[in-house]
């Protein structure tokens, strides 16, 4: 990382001039063009769209000025307290767990020198199942009537007759961030060992020397080193859990009663089912708008870790 | 003969159109006009290749217009939000789409189709079997025109009865009796199976109940019912199915296809399903009920009349306000609720036909037990004549459900359904 | 240091396990493939199918026409791959080499936009895309997918041309060649493990991206895969054999790629491509 900062503090002072910068943004200009044109444009319109009443007319949707109406419609909403629960929930217990499991699978990969290469490939394979695939697998294998999970209890003696994973509140919440688990972790530990691996062998000797056993190093060296990787992946967890869609979509339906509907579905729901497109992306500015918050306070924790890599 | 009758219809349909004057569609008649072609939207009907079959044989009879199908997503809601993303921003296509029965009123107001009876004479009207039109009304207008119906029907195993030497059970007392003698006898593994999941198949169930007791979701003046006396004794019965054994514990996960795979597997003695059921359990992959089903109309409760209700579905045709082929869609819409599509959709699709003259006909009747006991089953809408219904059914079956579930109790989810109801009709979400 | 590794001996079982619990699910999805209706819906169920049939897999060819899913699914994530990869360097380079200001707030905006729920622009770019023709087509899929992975791309790229050294550059530009091309024959060739890294990750976002492709390609002919999967069956009956027979064919390719270019999806990796 350090001889990075070494080259690009240079390059600044090489190409301090206009030229540079003009052919350096003229490079960066269709990329941010076409970020800006397919996120930026769409989320002022729902703003706006969520600060209006929505008429569906006959020559189109027409908006008209309404100002915090939607979002006082939504507050009142146990509907919308009970999603944000969920979805607080989901993305609690799946980012500590992805990163627990992660963590753990992260070291195990790093104990193997040799096959270390296709072990980090078979981590692929969850990571590159298709969503709505790995959510139509988990919801066959947790079926309430003829389900492998419910021939594994019973052939433990854990459970008689038939556990109704999807059917009961807690369960089918349980079961939902089981899949999730199951999915993200491989990736979490991805990233994870890659920043394993960049924790030089040299301070684990020294620190081995020291007379360090093997907590103490784990907390006073590996973890800190492992700081950036964290940092990161939790930025991609946390964000991409909170926005949850597919899998509730497919998996519960929402269901039991609307136990499982994440913030996501609600507003889907309220746009596309019950035509309520002035709550419904209320609810969807509202979800945008904690993620931003979330964000800033995930890099806000990492921002002196970069600026340490970058001339910022 | 019957193609000179469509022929005139089609002909009265096209001179009211220039009675009301209906300038922008053009003046021509249809047969001097070149070929326009519009289309149909459609989920898959039960049978694969229905939909394409009707529409070949509109083609080949019409030399002006060309149909074309496009294939739309079988879940409802999915399909719904499809079209209301694409009516809602203007498009012209699909001129003519297939939706469901409760979409009258949320489609008729947000302007997501044509109040068919504006261009129709209401003469087009009379040949729906009654109450089916009042459903497809909104506002005094129809929206929709009847395509296929559909209701709840209560499926009996024949063998299973006849071992135990019972009579079909006409109370759902008897139900309850009947599955425990033959559940204690080790005959079957459950005694009902039905819809349970929460999604708006629930409400339909849900609706049968509901009825039998004697409840309603909406009462005098559209005041919000639903928390009465009988709706609670309907939730608790069907509560007790569930802790009882009689019905497994899965129902809440239960939709259409879930409680039809347990009775094509042998493992349930009734079942509650739709018009589709007979024909699959008899030719269905794998069943192992084959010549041991039986059809007849919903039970109901002990000192109430029989039948009890079935709840209506199906589907009507709408008509997209953006299209540019206003003429040529209803000539398609006036075929297709005709005897002629009408009969191939009950002989071809054993598909419960709208047209009265083709649900009373023998021949037809005679084609599947259940479209001969059509005419014995006691109908009930759901309450989808507000426009907030989907939130109105949702309040419905997410509370439903999870007091089947057990996480809440009867009495306290139906208190929720009510409060959801009443929000959705007020304000919204 | 080794022998006093606690992990030395648990890490044999514990390998496994992992494995097991990563790998059975994908198992057990190619099992239920090879099923007929009624053995898939067997209780207690058959570890392996019995009797073995092919039938769910003709089926998804026969009736669904699974072919047309699949190639709507190649061309959309194909396209948007190479659109990617040449935004992505473009954009990767100027950051990782050129004065631009603010580089840190750029890639953090960046990154932080792209993880926005779909849910949140779907409504709005659905009446855009309306107005310019774009609903049911490949372009309607393919313009918002590359919007929402190039942050990531770019974020690997740049990372992986800062570890190239400058002095290859210098030599370039001493012989008179530009930024493109020195981007093209020196940068670029040297980045063939980052640019699959980024290549990877797109392609793999937008075979499984459901909710746009849901809202955008709803008609059958444009459907991708998983949409497609997750509308199987008639209106009252999904059968969960053809369903997974789908969903083999569906995660087979992605599979197969990850296995064959493991080397460089690994050495990307491991080269700090997602490091922070």
């Amino acid at each position: 990382m350090t001889p990075t900062v070494r080259v690009s503090r240079t390059v600044r002072r090489r190409h301090g001039g206009h030229g540079g910068s003009l052919a350096g943004h003229a490079m960066l200009a269709p990329a941010l063009l076409v970020v800006a044109a397919v996120t930026l444009f769409p989320i002022g319109y729902a703003i706006d769209m969520s600060l209006s009443h929505v008429d569906l007319g006959l020559t189109g949707v027409h908006l008209r000025f309404d100002g915090f109406h939607n979002y006082s419609v939504v507050f009142q909403s146990p509907q919308f307290w009970q999603s944000l629960l969920f979805t607080v929930a989901f993305t609690a217990v799946t980012v500590v767990l992805e990163f627990a499991l992660g963590l753990l699978l992260a070291l195990l990969c790093k104990s193997w020198v040799r096959p270390r290469g296709a072990l980090m490939s078979l981590f692929l394979v969850p990571w590159a199942f298709i969503t709505v695939v790995s959510a139509e697998l988990w919801g066959y294998m947790l079926n309430g009537s003829y389900g492998l999970m419910d021939a594994v209890m019973q052939g433990l003696h854990l459970a008689q007759g038939n556990v109704v994973w999807l059917g009961t509140p807690t369960l089918a919440a349980a079961s939902l961030m089981a899949a999730d688990v199951w999915k993200t972790t491989p990736f979490v530990a991805l990233m994870l060992l890659a920043g394993l691996l960049m924790i030089p062998d040299e301070i684990y000797e020294a620190s081995d020397m020291d007379g360090a056993g093997p907590g103490a190093t784990f907390f006073r060296i590996t973890l800190p080193l492992l700081r950036p990787s964290m940092l990161l992946a939790l930025l991609f967890r946390t964000l991409q859990a909170f926005g949850v869609f597919d899998l509730p979509f497919v998996m519960t339906g929402g269901g039991p009663g609307s136990s499982t509907q994440s913030l996501s579905m609600l507003a889907y729901n309220a746009m596309f089912r019950d035509f309520d497109f002035g709550p419904g992306t209320a609810v969807a500015v509202l979800t945008v708008v904690v993620v931003f918050l979330m964000s800033l306070v995930i890099i806000a924790m990492f921002r002196g870790q970069l600026t340490g890599t970058y001339d910022a | 003969m019957k193609r000179q009758r469509l022929g005139t219809v089609a002909t009265s349909a096209v001179s009211v159109l220039g009675l009301v004057g209906m300038g922008l569609v053009g003046g021509l008649p249809a047969s001097a006009a070149s070929k326009v072609v519009i289309e149909f939207a459609a989920s898959p009907i039960a049978n694969i290749g229905l939909r394409s079959h009707l529409i070949s044989m509109f083609n080949s009879t019409h030399p002006g217009i060309e149909v074309k199908l496009i294939s739309e997503p079988n879940n409802t809601d999915t399909y719904r939000a499809q079209l209301v993303t694409q009516i809602s921003s203007g498009s012209t296509t699909p001129d003519v789409f297939m939706g469901d029965v409760i979409w009258p009123a949320q489609f008729g107001h947000a302007h997501l189709a044509l109040a068919l009876s504006r261009y129709l004479p209401h003469t087009f009207f009379k040949r729906f079997a009654p109450g089916l039109v009042q459903g497809a009304s909104y506002h005094g207008h129809v929206y929709g025109a009847p395509f296929f119906m559909d209701a709840g029907f209560f499926y009996y195993r024949k063998d299973l009865l006849k071992k135990a030497n019972l009579p079909v059970p006409h109370t759902w007392e008897q139900v309850v009796s009947d599955s425990k003698i033959l559940q204690s006898r080790h005959l079957v593994k459950y005694g009902y199976v039905f819809q349970g999941k929460a999604y708006e198949g629930l409400t339909c169930d849900w609706m049968e109940f509901m009825t039998d007791a004697g409840g309603k979701v909406f009462g005098p003046g559209g005041k919000v019912a639903i928390d009465s006396p009988a709706s609670l004794k309907a939730l608790t019965f069907m509560r007790s199915l569930i802790t009882s054994g009689i019905s497994p514990a899965a129902e809440t996960t239960f939709q259409e296809a879930q409680s039809m795979n347990v009775f094509m597997e042998g493992q349930s003695a009734f079942l509650r399903n739709w018009d589709y059921a007979y024909s699959l359990s008899q030719t269905g992959k794998g069943t192992k009920v084959k010549g041991d089903v039986g059809v007849e109309p919903m039970p109901t409760f002990q000192g109430q009349s029989w039948p009890g209700y079935s709840n209506i579905g199906g589907w009507n045709l709408y008509v997209n306000p953006h299209t540019r082929h206003l003429k040529q869609d209803l000539a398609f819409i006036d075929w297709m609720t005709g005897v002629k599509a009408q009969t191939f959709m009950a002989t071809f699709g054993s598909e419960i036909p709208t047209n009265y003259t083709v649900q009373k006909s023998p021949k037809v009747r005679a084609q599947n037990p259940v479209l001969n006991i059509v005419s014995k089953v006691r109908l009930v809408p759901r309450p989808s004549g507000t426009p907030a219904y989907p939130k109105v059914s949702s309040a419905i079956y997410t509370n439903i459900n999870a007091a089947l579930a057990g996480s809440v109790s009867p009495a306290a989810a139906l208190k929720a359904a009510a409060q959801g109801i009443l929000r959705a009709t007020h304000s919204g979400l | 240091m080794r022998s006093r590794n606690p992990w030395s001996w648990v890490r044999y079982p514990a390998t496994a396990l992992a494995l097991f619990v990563i790998l059975f699910p994908f198992y057990w999805l190619v099992v239920t493939s090879f099923k007929g209706p009624m053995d898939a819906a067997a209780y207690p169920p058959h570890l392996l199918p019995h009797p073995l049939t092919l039938v769910n897999y003709q089926r998804i060819f026969a009736v669904f026409h699974f072919e047309r899913y699949f190639v709507n699914s190649t061309v959309v994530a194909s396209a948007t791959t190479v659109a990617v990869a040449v935004l992505g360097s473009l954009a990767a380079y100027a950051l990782a080499r050129l004065p631009v200001r603010g580089k840190v707030s750029i890639l953090l905006a960046l990154l932080v936009i792209s993880l926005f729920p779909g849910v949140a622009v779907i409504s709005p770019l659905y009446v855009l895309m309306r107005d310019i023709s774009w609903l049911n087509s490949y372009q309607g899929l393919v313009v918002p997918y590359v919007a929402f992975n190039l942050p990531l791309a770019i974020w690997i790229l740049q990372n992986y041309f800062r570890g190239i050294p400058r002095e290859l550059e210098e030599s370039a530009r001493m012989d008179g060649a530009g930024l493109l091309r020195t981007l093209r024959s020196i940068i670029l060739p040297l980045s063939v493990p980052g640019l699959f890294t980024a290549g990877i990750f797109t392609f793999v976002a937008c075979w499984t991206e459901f909710l746009m492709a849901l809202t955008f390609n709803s008609s059958n002919n444009w459907r991708t895969i998983p949409v497609a999967i997750a509308l199987f069956g008639t209106r009252f009956s999904v059968s969960k054999g053809d369903v997974f027979a789908a969903s083999a064919l569906a995660v087979l390719p992605i599979t197969i790629l990850v296995l064959l270019f493991r080397r460089w999806v690994v050495s990307g990796l491991l080269s700090g491509a997602v490091k922070g």
